[in-house]
C-alpha cells in the first residue's frame, strides 16, 4: 500500500515528440485513480513510466516516498496487468503466477499458500495446470490479475485490461475489480479510454487530452464541474452540447451565434464580448410546455434506447446541433419543432479562447 | 466462409499441375529411379556393360571402413554445422532486435552472406585461411599456432565447418529475427515487473517461444549440411586430406566421377534419399505438432 507522486513529469521522444507534458498528481493510499482520455493522449505513457517500461525525461516520479526514477521495474515493488495479458504462453497458469514469486526468491510453501489464496479469490482453482491458450479471455484477464495479486505490491497498475474483451464480461469484470479493491484496499492505477469504466471504477479520475491533465476529480467532480471544454465534452454520453456565442453587455446573458440569448443565473466573471462556449447536458433540456421555451430544436433523428429517449436535431432551422435525452419512451416526430426549456443551474462556460472554465451559475 | 473455385472440365485441372508435374517427374523422379537402378548393377569404367550384383553394392558400402568413416564425418560435421551457425545467429539476432537505429542496414549486411554461393563461400575461406598467404593463418602464426589444413586433417575439417556455418548463420538469423519480433514485448515487460533479469528473461521466456523456430532451423541446417555442401568443399579440401573432410555427398561424387564405380555411387545416393525422408518425415511428424505451444 503505498502513495504515488508524480511532480512535473515530462516524456519527450527523440524527434521532439512530446508524449507527456508537466503532469502532476497524488495518488494516495488505497486509493483507485482512473487515468483517461482519446488514444494517444499520453495516459498510458504515465502508467508506463510509474510502471518503469519507459524512461522519465524530465520531472520526479515517487513510490511510498522513495524516488523511483531509474530504478528497474522489479525493483518499485508494483504489479501490471496489460491489455493483451502478456500472459507466458508456455506456462501452466500455476506456473505463470509462481513466476515472479520464484524470481523474488520467496520459499516453497509460501508460494503455495499465495496462490491457492489468489485462485479462490478469483476462481481459477479449477484451471491451475492448464495452459494459457485453453482458456476464455475472461479466464486469461483473471490469471493476469492473479500474477499481480500474489506479488502482493505496493500499487497495481492496470493497461486498459477490459478492453479486449465483449461487453457483457468487460461489465462483470469491473464490477469483480472493484470488489477486489475493496477487499485489497490497495492503490491501483487504471488507463482505460472507455469512460463508463472510468466513472463507474474510480475514485478519483485524471482526465488527459495531448499530453497534459485536462482535469482531476471525482467522477461527479468532472461531471457537474468539468474544468475544461475538453473534459465538458469527453465525459457524458451522449456528450453536452456545447454552442458558441458572446456575452452580453449586462454579463447575465450569453447570444448564441445561433440566435438564442440565454440568460445564466449569475454574472459571467468575463468581459461583455468574450467569446465563450456555453454548455448544456442532453438530460438537463426540457421540453418547454409553458411557452417560455429558451431554444427551440428542429428534430432530425429519434434514438429510442428504452430507459431513455435521445432525440438529435438543430438549433433553430439549421443552426449548431443539439441533443436532448428524456427519460422512457416518448415520441418525437422528425422534422418538428420543438421548444426546450434549460433547467435551473446546469450551463457551463467556457473561455473559447483558453477552453476554460468560466465561473457563473 | 472460404469460397472454393470448381473447374467445370475434368482436364483444366491436371493441365494446370501438369508443368509442376513434369519437372517433378523428369528432374527428381527419374533419376532417383535411376539411381535406384544402378545400385543393382556393377558397370564397368566405360559403360559398355553391366552386371547384376543384387545389395552386393551396399553390403560392401557397410563393409568399407571409409564409407562408415564418411558417416561419422558426416554427422560431425553436419551437427557442428548447425551447433555453430544457430548459436551465432541466435546471439546476432538477439542483438539486431536490441538495435533500433540503423537497423535495416544492420540486418542488410548480416543478410548478404547468404546471397554468396557455396563454392565462393569455401573460396573466400580458402583464401583466408591459406597457409602461405591466407591472413587469417597468418594472424594464428604469430599467436603461436601452426596452421595448415593441407596437412592437418582436423583443421581441414574445422575450417569447412565454418565456412559452411558462415554461409547458413544469414538464413538463420532472419528466421530467429522474425521470431524474437513475433514474442509480444509486453510478455517481457511483464517478466521484467516479474523480477526477471535480462538473461532470466531470455532463457525462461525467450528462448522457450523460440523453440519452434530453432526446432524448424535444426532440421534444415541438418539437412543443409549433410546435403547442399557439396560445392564448398569440392572448391576447397575435396575431402582431404586422408578423407578427413569427405562427407557422404562428396563420396558419391568421387566414388562415381572420380573413381568411376557408378554402382557403388548410386548405391550411396540411395542411402542419402532414404536419409532425405526420414528427415523430411521427422520434420513434418514433430515441427508440426511443436508450433503450437
Amino acid at each position: 500500500m503505498a502513495e504515488v507522486e508524480i511532480k512535473l513529469l515530462n516524456k519527450v521522444y527523440s524527434g521532439n515528440t512530446r508524449a507527456v507534458t508537466d503532469v502532476n498528481a497524488h495518488i494516495r493510499d488505497g486509493e483507485f485513480i482512473v487515468l483517461v482520455g482519446p488514444s494517444g493522449c499520453g495516459k498510458s505513457t504515465i502508467l508506463r513510466m510509474i510502471a518503469g517500461l519507459e524512461s522519465i525525461s524530465t520531472g520526479e516520479l515517487f513510490i511510498d516516498g522513495r524516488k523511483v526514477n531509474g530504478v528497474e521495474p522489479g525493483k518499485r515493488d508494483i504489479a501490471m496487468v496489460f491489455q493483451n495479458y502478456a500472459l507466458y504462453p508456455h506456462m501452466s497458469v500455476r506456473r505463470n503466477m509462481e513466476y515472479g514469486l520464484k524470481n523474488e526468491g520467496l520459499p516453497r510453501d509460501q508460494i503455495a499458500t499465495r496462490i491457492a489464496e489468489a485462485a479462490r479469490t478469483l476462481q481459477l482453482e479449477d484451471y491451475l495446470d492448464r495452459k494459457p491458450r485453453n482458456l476464455s479471455g475472461g479466464q486469461r484477464q483473471r490469471v493476469a490479475m492473479g500474477r499481480a495479486i500474489v506479488r502482493d505490491p505496493k500499487v497495481f497498475l492496470f493497461d486498459e485490461p477490459l478492453s479486449n474483451l465483449d461487453a457483457k464480461l468487460r461489465t462483470q469484470l469491473r464490477s469483480e475489480l472493484k470488489a477486489l479493491h475493496r477487499r485489497l484496499a490497495a492503490t491501483f492505477v487504471y488507463v482505460t479510454h472507455d469512460q463508463v469504466e472510468a466513472m463507474s471504477l474510480a475514485d478519483r479520475i485524471i482526465i488527459m487530452n495531448a499530453g497534459r491533465v485536462e482535469q482531476i476529480g471525482t467522477p461527479l467532480d468532472v461531471y457537474e464541474r468539468p474544468a475544461t471544454r475538453f473534459v465538458a465534452d469527453f465525459i457524458g454520453n451522449p456528450s453536452m452540447n456545447l454552442m458558441t456565442g458572446i456575452v452580453a453587455e449586462d454579463r447575465a446573458r450569453v447570444v448564441l451565434t445561433s440566435g438564442p440569448t440565454i440568460a445564466l443565473s449569475t454574472e459571467v466573471e468575463a468581459a461583455p464580448g468574450t467569446s465563450v462556449d456555453l454548455g448544456i447536458r442532453p438530460e438537463h433540456l426540457r421540453v418547454s410546455d409553458t411557452g417560455g421555451a429558451d431554444l427551440t430544436l428542429s428534430v432530425h433523428m429519434v434514438e429510442h434506447l428504452g430507459a431513455d429517449t435521445i432525440v438529435h436535431g438543430h438549433i433553430g432551422q439549421d443552426a449548431g446541433a443539439l441533443s436532448l435525452r428524456v427519460d422512457g419512451v416518448q415520441d418525437f416526430r422528425e422534422h418538428t419543432q420543438v421548444p426546450l426549456a434549460i433547467a435551473p443551474g446546469h450551463l457551463h462556460l467556457f473561455d473559447t479562447q483558453t477552453g476554460q472554465r468560466l465561473n457563473c451559475a | 466462409m472460404q469460397k472454393r473455385v470448381i473447374f467445370r472440365s475434368a482436364w483444366l485441372p491436371y493441365l494446370l499441375l501438369l508443368p509442376q508435374i513434369a519437372v517433378t517427374l523428369i528432374f527428381f523422379f527419374w533419376p532417383a529411379y535411376q539411381a535406384l537402378e544402378s545400385s543393382f548393377f556393377i558397370e564397368d569404367a566405360f559403360g559398355f556393360s553391366r552386371d547384376w550384383v543384387g545389395l552386393q553394392n551396399y553390403a560392401e558400402l557397410f563393409r568399407d571402413e571409409g564409407y562408415i568413416r564418411s558417416f561419422r564425418t558426416t554427422l560431425v560435421f553436419g551437427l557442428s554445422v548447425a551447433a555453430l551457425s544457430l548459436s551465432v545467429a541466435l546471439v546476432l539476432a538477439v542483438a539486431a532486435n536490441r538495435v533500433l537505429h540503423a537497423a535495416t542496414a544492420y540486418r542488410t549486411l548480416l543478410i548478404w552472406p547468404y546471397a554468396v554461393a557455396p563454392a565462393l563461400a569455401g573460396v573466400i575461406w580458402y583464401f583466408l585461411m591459406n597457409p602461405s598467404l591466407g591472413i587469417v593463418a597468418y594472424w594464428l602464426k604469430l599467436m603461436g599456432y601452426d596452421w595448415n589444413h593441407y596437412v592437418n586433417g582436423d583443421q581441414a575439417l574445422l575450417m569447412v565447418i565454418v565456412a559452411a556455418a558462415w554461409k547458413q548463420v544469414s538464413y538463420n538469423f532472419l528466421f530467429f529475427l522474425a521470431g524474437l519480433q513475433s514474442i509480444p514485448k509486453s510478455m517481457l515487460e511483464a517478466a521484467a515487473i516479474d523480477r526477471a533479469g535480462p538473461m532470466r528473461r531470455f532463457w525462461s521466456i525467450t528462448f522457450p517461444l523460440l523453440t519452434p523456430t530453432t526446432f524448424f532451423l535444426l532440421v534444415v541446417n541438418l539437412v543443409y549440411a549433410f546435403f547442399e555442401t557439396f560445392s564448398l568443399i569440392h572448391a576447397t579440401t575435396e575431402g582431404g586430406p586422408y578423407d578427413s573432410t569427405s562427407i557422404l555427398v562428396f563420396r558419391v561424387y568421387n566414388t562415381g566421377f572420380v573413381g568411376q564405380d557408378y554402382g557403388s555411387s548410386a548405391a550411396q545416393s540411395v542411402i542419402l534419399m532414404i536419409m532425405v525422408v526420414l528427415m523430411t518425415f521427422f520434420q513434418f511428424r514433430f515441427v508440426e505438432r511443436k508450433v503450437n505451444y
